[in-house]
């Protein structure tokens, strides 16, 4: 019972961290139709910034901080490069941010190493009913459920929130009541390289990251995404704490090698039986 | 049809040239060229004609290795190994293909990844396949009393297989099949009420752009002797994207000429970042830099890739006035 209760506890961790790279998919994705395979490099950048910044004597917050908003700096450039031209196709858009992403490799190599960096979190752990739960966990699930909080009222409550809303569901309109729907893409990717860097700076803690760990990232936060229809980042939260806990316990009671295959298998199913069930007259959207 | 033709011969032309006259080291890099060649065709038919962006593309070039690795390990005549890997990476797609290709643009795309990754985890488990630590020691091919031990024939090998490609391929596009492909990656749903079985088509050419990629697989298998899913990373599946895109997704000469113009210039930079004086990992920051860019650049400012700057000009030179497609 006890191993179930850590296996869960492990899973809510590492969804909470799916959950931030997925929500960052989710608002590129509702703005510019654009699936952003960059969006794990995103946290890797960030934390390797982080461990740098830690490194050269910065206290714990502020570098974080400081990673996070280079991650959205980063954001910004990947939208220049996947919708700053006018009249690039959300395809075209895709590769580009494939490109990027692979741009970034070898900006992390050339500036880090190859070498998988890592650095320490919050220490120690809550001890309860002999349960053990580290601290960074209780840091990771408290600090994404604040983000997620902030991203709710900012979606609800902000000309800006609502603005990007807009042009999610019908960019046309948007135009014509004054939005500029490029601006707007671009601040949707700015966000979801700030989302994609605090999912990076929150795990590194938990283990080493190296350049190409981007790849199971953005694996995880789109398969979680996609869980959720890639409608809301709410939604995200939601299907990353389910594919976090799957992975977890598979990896608990099957085996650790298994599981994200497990949890693509699992994935590619819903996304099929899903397909299988759309009519096919409005197939042709998505 | 003669503008095609001369194509042809100018490949052919190029392809003995090279592996005539090639040394040890010419020949390894068209080896290189002739297997990626291989299944950049297959890709940018896919992608280009049909409409369908698959990131897994390695992973039937990791079929069809693994089929004739493990094939000829267990004691099978190499010839059975060559003949059974596009084979089995075409049967491989099809069981895929069919609950996969219901999807489509990015979740398609997300799929093919996904089974990349897949099939690289059950890979790494099996016994048979030497696990993670890989399959060594393929005996080399050997067809009736001839041994392919040497560079040379292999790129002789290669070449006929790209050969082989490159006519299938042409004889799909101007088909009524591959007509009907042009028409389905517009709309499906135009296409389907016109008559095509647009199911059948498009399961159909992703099983041949997996059966190309497994031939170009079980040859790599036995030219290089040594299997292991690190051998066929995710990036391997992104490099044959990147070299149609950039050669111009849909043709073959696209395909031809992108595996061409990344293979060579990886090749010159790497060559430019193991000299002395750089750091150690030169090679590989210029190479990732050389795709992103590339790549990046084919699909903004390029969208008809290199051949779309290329082909116009042949067609000049040998005074054809109607744009051709598919040469």
């Amino acid at each position: 019972m006890s191993a179930f209760l850590s296996y869960v506890l492990h899973g809510i961790a590492t969804g909470s961290s799916f959950a931030l790279v997925a929500s960052g998919l989710v608002i590129i994705y509702r703005v510019t139709r654009v699936v952003n395979l960059a969006q794990g490099t995103f946290a890797v950048f960030a934390a390797f910034m982080a461990a740098t910044l830690l490194g050269a004597g910065l206290p714990h917050g502020a570098a974080e901080i400081l990673a996070v908003l280079v991650a959205a700096i980063l954001g910004l450039l990947a939208g220049v490069v996947a919708v700053g031209k006018r009249g690039t196709s959300p395809q075209a858009s895709l590769i580009a941010t494939l490109g990027f992403a692979i741009f970034c490799y070898a900006l992390e190599i050339l500036i880090w190493g190859d070498q998988p960096q890592s650095f320490p979190g919050l220490a120690g752990s809550f001890e309860y009913l002999e349960l053990e739960f580290p601290k960074q966990y209780a840091v990771i699930v408290v600090v994404t459920l604040v983000v997620f909080a902030l991203l709710e009222a900012f979606f609800e409550w902000t000309y800006v929130g609502k603005a990007l809303t807009a042009c999610a569901s019908n960019p046309y309109a948007a135009t014509l009541v004054g939005i500029g729907v490029v601006r707007m893409s671009l601040l949707g990717f700015m966000l979801g390289g700030a989302l994609g860097g605090i999912a990076g700076v929150l795990i590194a803690p938990l283990s080493p990251m190296s350049y190409d760990s981007d790849l199971s990232l953005f694996v995880n936060g789109f398969a979680s995404a996609i869980l959720a229809g890639l409608k809301r980042p709410v939604f995200a939260l939601a299907g990353g704490l389910v594919l976090g806990i799957v992975e977890a316990l598979i990896a608990g009671y099957a085996k650790a090698s298994y599981q994200s295959a497990l949890a693509l298998l699992l994935t590619l199913a819903i996304l099929v039986v899903q397909a299988a069930r759309r009519p096919a007259l409005q197939g042709s959207e998505e | 049809m003669r503008t095609e033709l001369y194509a042809l011969l100018a490949l052919l032309l190029g392809m003995v040239c090279l592996t005539g006259l090639g040394d040890e080291s010419v020949l390894s890099l068209y080896v290189l060229f002739a297997l990626a060649a291989i299944v950049t065709v297959g890709v940018s038919l896919l992608m280009g004609q049909a409409g369908q962006v698959s990131l897994g593309q390695g992973a039937f070039y990791a079929c069809g290795a693994y089929t004739a690795g493990v094939l000829t390990t267990q004691g099978a005549p190499g010839l059975v190994g060559l003949l059974a890997a596009p084979l089995a990476a075409a049967a491989l797609a099809i069981v895929i293909g069919i609950p996969l290709l219901l999807l489509r643009g990015h979740h398609l795309a997300f799929a093919t990844l996904a089974a990349h990754l897949i099939f690289l985890s059950v890979v790494g488990e099996m016994t048979i396949t030497g696990g993670d630590v890989g399959l060594q020691g393929i005996p080399r091919l050997r067809v009736g009393g001839f041994a392919f031990d040497s560079v040379r024939s292999y790129a002789y090998l290669s070449s006929l297989a790209l050969l082989a490609v490159v006519i299938i391929a042409r004889n799909i596009l101007v088909s009524r099949p591959g007509r009907g492909l042009r028409a389905l990656s517009t709309s499906e749903i135009a296409a389907a009420s016109s008559g095509i079985p647009v199911a059948l088509y498009k399961l159909a050419v992703f099983a041949l752009s997996a059966a190309f990629a497994g031939l170009a697989g079980g040859i790599y298998a036995f030219y290089m002797g040594y299997l292991a899913p690190g051998s066929f990373p995710v990036l391997l599946s992104i490099e044959y994207l990147v070299m149609a895109a950039i050669g111009g997704l849909g043709t073959i000469a696209g395909g031809l000429i992108g595996s061409a113009v990344v293979l060579l210039l990886v090749h010159a930079l790497s060559r430019l970042a193991t000299m002395s004086g750089m750091p150690q990992t030169a090679p590989v920051i210029l190479s990732y830099a050389v795709y992103a860019i590339l790549l990046v650049a084919a699909v903004l400012f390029l969208p008809g890739g290199i051949s779309s700057v290329i082909t116009p000009a042949w067609e000049r030179i040998f005074r054809r006035t109607r744009p051709g497609r598919g040469t």
